[in-house]
């Protein structure tokens, strides 16, 4: 599903230049549960982003679902981010003004679809535990309900990869279980997730635990043998 | 299908802040309803001179006492254009069919029982009313016999008869013309206002030998209107009626022409004038407020760009392609000055029948302005729109996520 060998990411700040990610190379299959963990600013977030194609890598190749996706243009890019990734973020990020099925629906305004966009966002929605939020505005939502609607949207389009940034960073323990329960849910049904956490109880609910270090990789291993760790 | 589910997101965003959406349109309704008000008035003035030119007659040429003159424009006139000088063009000048010698007064005090108005007061031959082709409506025209005998008799327009009539029939009633007491024998036809701005409707007409002898107590005239034969000779006339005229009046080679001839051209020429320097004016303000408008827009733009930018991100990583977001920025400013302008035709209409009702404004409401003005407000959408579009399209969506 992802395959990605050898990037690495060089940002030009003023006159320095900073290596964010080194000669990264990492594959996961479809249908995996990942999660990455590392502390801030050690390049997790850039990783996710080059992942998400929203950004580039500065080397090295990328394939995503068979399509070589690192040498794309701009509106290729954004097709494929359209179509084929689903992004939930920490802090969310709904339109403030819009309801919550018209901010599920989203991404269906920059698709093909013709199909009705408000069924379709009322359905998700449904199947997020949220049918009587489907007319509210994300400020009478509470976090976690916000970050559902945020689910919603990225579902909305029946993408091969979830990729989700902190998503409980900003929730209370409770909201945050939900959204990994609705994570393992979706990881039953088949959906690729790659989840960038430092919460070590989210990190657990993954199967492959990547761990990175300056830019690098520091571990990639399965779940039991991280539990055996952590046990150890 | 996308564009339209682009443009609808365009109007909601116009609709989220409607004190800022107004404050982008402002400039544009102002330019907009000037433009509106210049189109029609210019237009509809053009279609009217064009009118009254045709009523004034193209096979018509005046003279006027004095050098330089100007229809419409009063001044201190010479003594020495005569009754006879009339007389001579119609004998010795072949294409002259007929004249009209005539003194005019403006402002000249008319009343009647109570009331009083301001008339044009002429003292004319009968065949003022088929030079001038002006008949009257009621009553009987001046008569040779009225000029024969300076009779105290009088034809006035419908201004007059209006103002100091209402709705009483004028025709044997006494009226005065300054201290003088005259007897009302015809109402004129309507004829509106010259090409020069006058009403005309509010003419006097008295016999010129009452007006010389009772009324002005001067033999000399104010004008002499002439009817040609065959107006394509017009030019050819004009020199002969000029050289006649210096003849007799006695002007050696290098004097000036104590005299002013008027062709209908110069008529229409001095009327198109007139709306021009007034439309040269408006065309500056519309020019003005469109461009302040514009760049008021363009102003408040970048600003939403700023205040946007989680939004463009969120919409960037979601698929909107850079010019998805151009083009969204782009139609909310092209739907805020379209709307403008909208609102602004609508003002430009009600600001055209206020002004109708202060001054004697000929407007013609015309399509040609309509869609004039929305094109303005489109262009200027359009220009002050793809400076901020560029900008937020162009936004990196990491960042603009942070």
């Amino acid at each position: 599903m992802i395959e990605v060998s050898h990037i690495s990411k060089t940002f030009q700040k003023d006159t320095v230049e900073v290596q964010v990610l080194r000669d990264i190379s990492l594959t996961i299959q479809e249908g995996e549960f990942v999660s990455i963990m590392a502390p801030s600013g050690m390049g997790k977030s850039t990783l996710l982003n080059i992942l998400g194609c929203l950004d580039k890598s500065t080397e090295g190749t990328y394939v995503l679902d068979g399509v070589p996706v690192h040498d794309m243009d701009d509106d290729e890019l954004s097709r494929i981010r359209n179509e084929k990734i689903g992004f939930v973020f920490q802090s969310f990020h709904l339109l403030p003004r819009m309801t919550a099925w018209e901010n599920v629906t989203l991404p269906l305004v920059y698709s093909d679809t013709n199909s009705n966009m408000k069924a379709r966002a009322v359905q998700v929605l449904e199947s997020m535990g949220l049918a009587d939020r489907v007319d509210h505005l994300p400020r009478e939502l509470s976090g976690g309900q916000q970050q559902r609607v945020a689910i919603a949207r990225a579902l909305i389009n029946n993408p091969r990869i979830i990729l989700a940034d902190e998503p409980t960073g900003n929730l209370d323990s409770s909201s945050g279980e939900e959204v990994v329960r609705i994570f393992r849910q979706l990881h039953a049904g088949g959906v690729t997730l790659v989840v960038v956490t430092h919460d070590m109880d989210v990190a657990l609910q993954a199967d492959r635990i990547i761990q990175m270090k300056d830019g690098r990789i520091a571990s990639d291993v399965a779940r039991a043998r991280q539990l055996e760790e952590v046990a150890t | 299908m996308r564009l339209l589910r682009m443009s609808k997101q365009a109007i909601r965003a116009m609709a989220e802040n409607k004190t800022r959406t107004f404050l982008m349109m402002l400039g544009v309704i102002i330019g907009v309803a000037t433009l509106t008000v210049i189109t029609s008035a210019v237009l509809g003035a053009r279609a009217e001179v064009m009118g009254k030119v045709e009523k004034w007659g193209i096979d018509q040429i005046s003279v006027m006492a004095g050098a330089g003159r100007k229809p419409g424009v009063p001044q201190t006139i010479p003594t020495t254009l005569r009754i006879e000088d009339a007389q001579a063009m119609l004998s010795e000048i072949e294409n002259i069919k007929d004249v009209s010698p005539q003194i005019n007064r403006r402002d000249f005090p008319v009343k009647y029982a109570g009331n009083s108005t301001y008339g044009v007061l002429i003292a004319a031959n009968p065949n003022w009313s088929s030079v001038w082709n002006t008949r009257p409506e009621t009553g009987r025209f001046l008569s040779e016999e009225d000029t024969g005998r300076l009779a105290r008799v009088a034809v006035i327009g419908k201004t007059v008869q209006k103002d100091l009539f209402e709705d009483e029939d004028p025709v044997g009633k006494q009226i005065l013309v300054g201290n003088n007491p005259f007897e009302v024998i015809g109402v004129l036809e309507a004829r509106g206002t010259s090409p020069t701005g006058l009403d005309l409707d509010t003419r006097v007409v008295i016999p010129l030998s009452t007006g010389q002898k009772r009324v002005f107590n001067q033999d000399y005239l104010f004008m002499i209107k002439t009817v040609l034969h065959d107006s394509s000779t017009m030019g050819h006339t004009v020199d002969d009626v000029r050289a006649l005229l210096r003849e007799r009046h006695n002007l050696q080679p290098g004097v000036e022409d104590d005299f002013t001839i008027v062709t209908p051209t110069q008529v229409m020429a001095i009327a198109s004038k007139l709306s021009t320097i007034f439309s040269v004016f408006l065309i500056l303000i519309t020019g003005i407020s469109l461009t302040v408008g514009g760049i008021v827009i363009a102003n408040i733009m970048f600003i939403a760009v700023n205040e946007r930018r989680e939004e463009i991100g969120i919409r960037r990583a979601v698929g909107a392609r850079k010019v998805d977001i151009l083009v969204q920025f782009l139609m909310e400013a092209v739907s805020v000055a379209t709307t403008g302008g909208f609102i602004g035709i609508i003002v430009g209409l009600i600001g055209l029948k206020a002004l109708a009702g202060f001054i004697k404004l000929p407007t013609a409401l015309m399509w040609e302005s309509i869609v004039l003005a929305l094109f303005s407000a489109i262009i200027v959408g359009l220009l002050a729109g793809i400076q901020p579009a560029k900008k937020a399209a162009s936004l990196n969506p990491i960042e603009a996520l942070r």
